[in-house]
């Protein structure tokens, strides 16, 4: 079966102004949203858009559906349209506009890189470190039990967070959930004293954990279940008991 | 060689960091927060310009009683009661999360701050009204 | 003189490779993706770094430049990987009698592998199908091929590269009997502008044929779409292969916090317009259920689908073609400066450029080696510079 789906695509061209083009496609019913864009494609292919994997492990998709920002590859056709008459499609906020629904991610790229922070790790025995049972991972009756997979790694630096992050869309300089949440792993997990204090330096600067304001927004949108502002609030944390030691001459540097 | 174009900024409104739509609860936190912040800020140097003329004497002083007990001043005190409340309460939560403290549960501890701050703001508004 | 500028037209797996061994060999370089990096194929494959053991028995030449590929990959790729290895397992006594068939084809395309008892298979795999016969361990990994392409093209754009995503090719220039250079619609802009190039190579997969067709040669391109479909959980961390010949929905490959099931074969006529039948999403959930049962128990999170630009040839199924690639000098055809490389895998992407640059450069006279077997890629981020 197929739905029909009345699609405003954002569009702009370089130095043109923005409007939004109206469009009508046709998509299975279980389509995902990414297909709505495909098909809108299909019918003009100026369209800008970026994609890849279509199962949400580029991350490069990442738009606004109806406002909130989404990963078309992932979101089904439906629960978008639940309650509203039109799909409207638009890029992300906070990044530079490169025209139709791409953004330029360059700035967003260099900040995960200060943290040196790999997302894709050549081995790892589970998804949270260690083996598990087959009891462990069934219960009595066969059912799938929930393992734990919450971990900065899930990150496909896909922006959305950046997009939905307030303080983002007062200053460039922020540092970013992403990055922050980069830069809290890669604290978690480096042996090297020098390095750890290197990063919670970063963490500490102007532009980095102090400089957000605690609206969870990151968290709230990001569709991995990373919790970057869980991240920065560790960060905090880590940062405070630092600090207070230092004040009372405990040992901390 | 090849044509280059560069990426659009995009520009920076000043309503921008108001601006709630397609956001959540997170945003209005921060809203309040902000507003109530500048608002105290503004309150501190109104303050410290009113104690200053007051420092003239009684001269200053009398007349500035006058307004004070006018209803529409006590209104704004109303106002400033809330303030205080909002960007207390609201401040707690930051400050909490910020040591790691109830980070999972910051949206019920928002929702729930915010109800002692409106029911405490509440009770404010009667005492100043009718004491 | 400056260096021969050479024009690569797509940014898959094969035109970002090729990319960078031309780099690499000191050539200018502007690569033209009409899309995003990776949007088509390559983006939307079944991320098997290939040990080869799928093509083992039935195809060992494709075997042997899996194995080899992967060997290397191991070596340059940083941060795009997941070395994992992969399991063949063996459901069925069908499976079973599969499995000598298949250690000789270990053996011969010299694969390490490793049998293990079904039991330490379900111990490192808890999501197995319990009811294993055997399990075959070999080297396969997992890639994300969006980054893959990305480390390919951070470092060709380190050696002087020019990268154009969003840049279409619409048309060849040329002058006589000879390709020298190509219509670009900027689509950032809309404006269309042309770039002259000392040779062009087509890089574009699946749209080959269709690049070919402007430079006025036929290229034989099949493009034949295959269906992947993913749960929202990773329900293993080793690749998990059917012990048997390659069919339909025999294997599932673990990705970041997901598992992907895959995949189907049909043929289509334009790549642009794949539509996936509802039936091999049915069958991919029904068939992976087979090796992983809990699969039954999660939800789809995406389907998704791409064309192989498998090379057609006389009188065969189109799983029985060769999936190793041809790289086609069109001198041949008449057509100076132009070359077309198609066919292939992303496992053997870095191959298959190694063999169109020594093309590319015995024909515009450079002496300079291959060094891309050794040469450490950039990490993908350092493409945003
Ligand atoms: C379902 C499926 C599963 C697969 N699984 C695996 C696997 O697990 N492991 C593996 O190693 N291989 C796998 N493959 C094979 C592999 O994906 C392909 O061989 C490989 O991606 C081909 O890359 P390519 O660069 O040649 O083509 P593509 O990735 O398709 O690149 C061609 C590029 O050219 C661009 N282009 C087209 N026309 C123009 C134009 N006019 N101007 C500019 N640019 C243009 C397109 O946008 C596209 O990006 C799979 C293939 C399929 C179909
Ligand atoms: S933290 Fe989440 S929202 Fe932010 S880039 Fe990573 S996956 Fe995307």
């Amino acid at each position: 079966m197929a739905i029909e789906v009345p699609v405003k695509m954002f569009r702009c061209k370089a130095g043109e102004a923005p409007r939004f083009e109206a469009h009508r496609v046709s998509v299975p019913d279980d389509a995902n949203v990414i297909d709505v864009i495909d098909a809108v494609w299909r019918q003009d292919n100026t369209l800008m858009f970026r994609h890849a994997c279509h199962h949400a492990s580029c991350g490069t998709c990442a738009v606004r559906v109806n406002g909130y920002e989404k990963l078309p590859c992932i979101v089904p056709v439906r629960e978008a349209m639940a309650g509203q008459t039109e799909m409207v499609i638009e890029p992300l906020r906070n990044f530079p506009l490169v025209g139709d629904l791409v953004v330029d991610v360059t700035s967003f790229f260099q900040k995960q890189a200060a943290s040196g922070m790999v997302i894709t790790r050549a081995a790892e025995p589970s998804l949270d470190g260690r083996a598990y049972e087959r009891a462990e991972v069934f219960d009595d009756a066969g059912r799938l039990d929930t393992r734990p997979y919450n971990r900065f790694e899930n990150c496909i630096e896909c922006g959305i967070c950046l997009s939905a992050c307030p303080t983002l869309s007062a200053t460039d300089r922020f540092f970013g959930p992403a990055g922050l949440a980069a830069v809290r792993r890669a604290v978690q997990t480096t042996p090297d004293p020098r390095r750890k204090s290197l990063l919670l330096a970063l963490a500490d600067s102007d532009h980095g954990v102090w400089q957000c304001h605690s609206a969870f927004e990151c968290t709230e949108a990001c569709p991995q279940d990373v919790d970057p502002a869980g991240a920065i609030m560790a960060l905090r944390r880590e940062l405070a008991v630092r600090k207070l030691k230092a004040v009372f001459g405990l040992g901390g540097h | 060689m090849a044509t280059r174009t560069e990426p659009t900024p995009r520009p920076r409104r000043i309503w921008q960091w108001g601006d709630i739509r397609h956001r959540n609860l997170g945003m209005i936190a921060f809203i309040l927060n902000r507003l109530s912040g500048l608002g105290l800020t503004l309150y501190l140097f109104l303050h410290m310009l009113v104690l200053s003329t007051l420092a003239q004497g009684p001269a200053g002083w009398d007349p500035f009683i006058e307004i004070v007990k006018a209803p529409w001043f006590l209104l704004l005190d109303v106002v400033l009661l809330f303030g205080l409340l909002i960007h207390g309460l609201n401040g707690l939560r930051v400050t909490l999360n910020g040591f790691g403290l109830g980070v999972r549960a910051q949206k019920p501890l928002f929702v729930g701050l915010m109800v002692i701050a409106v029911v405490t703001g509440a009770i404010g508004t009667w005492l100043i009204f009718t004491k | 003189m400056s260096a021969p500028h050479v024009i690569v037209i797509g940014a898959g797996s094969t035109g970002a490779a090729t990319a960078h061994d031309l780099a690499l060999r000191g050539f200018r370089v502007t690569v033209l993706e009409r899309g995003e990096i990776a949007n088509q194929t390559t983006g939307r494959n079944h991320c098997l770094l290939h040990s080869g053991g799928r093509y083992c028995v039935k195809d060992q030449e494709s075997a042997i430049e899996c194995i080899d590929e992967n060997l290397i990959l191991r070596r340059i790729m940083p941060e795009a990987l997941e070395l994992n290895d992969g399991l063949f397992v063996a459901i069925t006594e069908e499976d079973l009698a599969f499995k000598q068939l298949f250690v000789a084809g270990c053996v011969a395309c010299h694969i390490p592998y490793r049998e293990i008892s079904p039991q330490r298979a379900l111990a490192l795999e808890p999501f197995l199908n319990p009811k294993l016969l055997a399990a075959v361990q070999v080297p396969d990994g997992v890639f994300e091929p969006w980054r893959f392409c990305l480390a390919f093209l951070a470092t060709a754009k380190h050696n002087g590269a020019s990268v154009r995503a969003f840049a279409e090719v619409t048309d060849l220039l040329r002058s006589g009997s000879a390709v020298t250079g190509v219509k670009v619609r900027d689509l950032r802009t809309g404006q269309t502008e042309t770039l002259g190039a000392d040779l062009v190579v087509n890089a574009t997969g699946p749209w080959a044929g269709e690049i070919a067709h402007l430079g006025g040669v036929d290229v034989p391109v099949q493009p034949t779409a295959g269906v992947m479909v993913t749960v929202d959980r990773r329900l293993n961390n080793m690749v998990v292969n059917r012990l048997d010949k390659p069919s339909d929905g025999d294997i599932v490959v673990p990705q970041r916090q997901t598992s992907i099931i895959g995949t189907t074969s049909w043929t289509i006529l334009d790549p642009d317009q794949i539509d996936i039948p509802k039936d091999h999403i049915d069958k991919m959930i029904h068939k992976g259920q087979e090796l992983i049962p809990a699969i039954a128990q999660r939800v789809v999170r995406g389907v998704g689908a791409a064309a192989r630009p498998l090379i057609r040839k006389a009188n065969t199924d189109e799983r029985e073609v060769s999936r190793t690639f041809e790289c086609f000098d069109h001198k041949y055809d008449g057509v100076e400066g132009f070359v077309t490389i198609s066919g292939g895998k992303t496992t053997t992407a870095r191959g298959m450029a190694e063999k169109v640059t020594d093309l590319v450069a015995g024909k515009l006279g450079v002496s300079a080696e291959c060094r891309t077997r050794t040469t450490p890629l950039l990490s993908y981020r350092l493409f945003y510079n």
